[in-house]
């Protein structure tokens, strides 16, 4: 669910919504969801002093009951 | 005339993508809520209404804040202009709306008797917009003070 939500939000704050992969990694720290888009849209979901993805972080954790780890990476970047 | 109906017409568009989006959330997460969209001091405004939502509040806000942002930047991706809109969850702002009038009603007396200026603790820019603006309809004045998250209201006397 986690996943699907963070997808949502994400896909409606960018230009190229059919390019967004979202991952979800279990780690010792807890679960890390990876969110990669469209290097054009790296700014839009990250937003002015990391105001977007913080929002992003917020809702997702609140979402979860727990914190969440979000990761925003530009799609093109090696894997 | 036609100018002020196509900028209702255009904050009720607003409010229809805001809908949307939050509705695409709810349905995801599993969560029964009613939302109410209007057009409030010329900003589209939506309200869910729902009953077991206090975790899309959040402590403070904290939550809805952050809800209120995505949403603005969803409106914003949709029509290439930037919203204002207010959200609400379960009446948080509402609330918060009466408890600051009266916090700036009683601050008001306190200036008129002493004649000397109050200030309040720190507030974002919603809490500071209110209390400004009670301020200025019971006729005195105030301004802000001080760098964000610390920004205070300063009540003057008139």
């Amino acid at each position: 669910m986690i996943d699907e939500a963070l997808e949502h939000l994400v896909k409606g704050i960018v230009d190229n919504p059919e390019e967004v992969v979202i991952s979800e990694k279990e780690g010792r720290r807890g679960t890390t969801l990876e969110v990669r888009v469209h290097p054009e849209d790296i700014g839009k979901v990250i937003g002015r002093n990391g105001r977007t993805a913080k929002a992003l972080r917020t809702v997702v954790s609140a979402l979860a009951g727990r914190s969440v780890r979000v990761d925003l990476i530009e799609a093109d970047e090696a894997r | 005339m036609s100018e002020e109906k196509s900028t209702v017409a255009r904050l009720e568009e607003e409010g229809d993508i805001a809908a949307d989006y939050l509705e695409g959330l709810l349905d995801i997460a599993d969560l029964d809520g009613d939302i109410e969209i209007g057009v409030e001091n010329d900003r589209a405004s939506l309200v869910i209404e729902g009953g077991e939502l206090a975790h899309l509040v959040g402590r403070d806000g904290e939550v809805l804040d952050a809800i209120q942002e995505l949403t603005r930047l969803a409106v914003q991706t949709s029509t290439g202009e930037r919203s204002r809109l207010m959200l609400d969850i379960d009446g948080f702002r509402a609330d918060k709306k009466s408890s600051l009038t009266k916090l700036a009603e009683d601050t008001a007396e306190e200036v008129k008797a002493s004649g000397k200026p109050i200030k309040l603790a720190p507030m974002n820019a919603f809490e500071r917009k209110i209390v400004h603006d009670t301020i200025q309809k019971i006729g005195l004045t105030s301004e802000s003070e001080g760098e964000d998250p610390d920004r205070c209201v300063v009540v003057m006397p008139a």
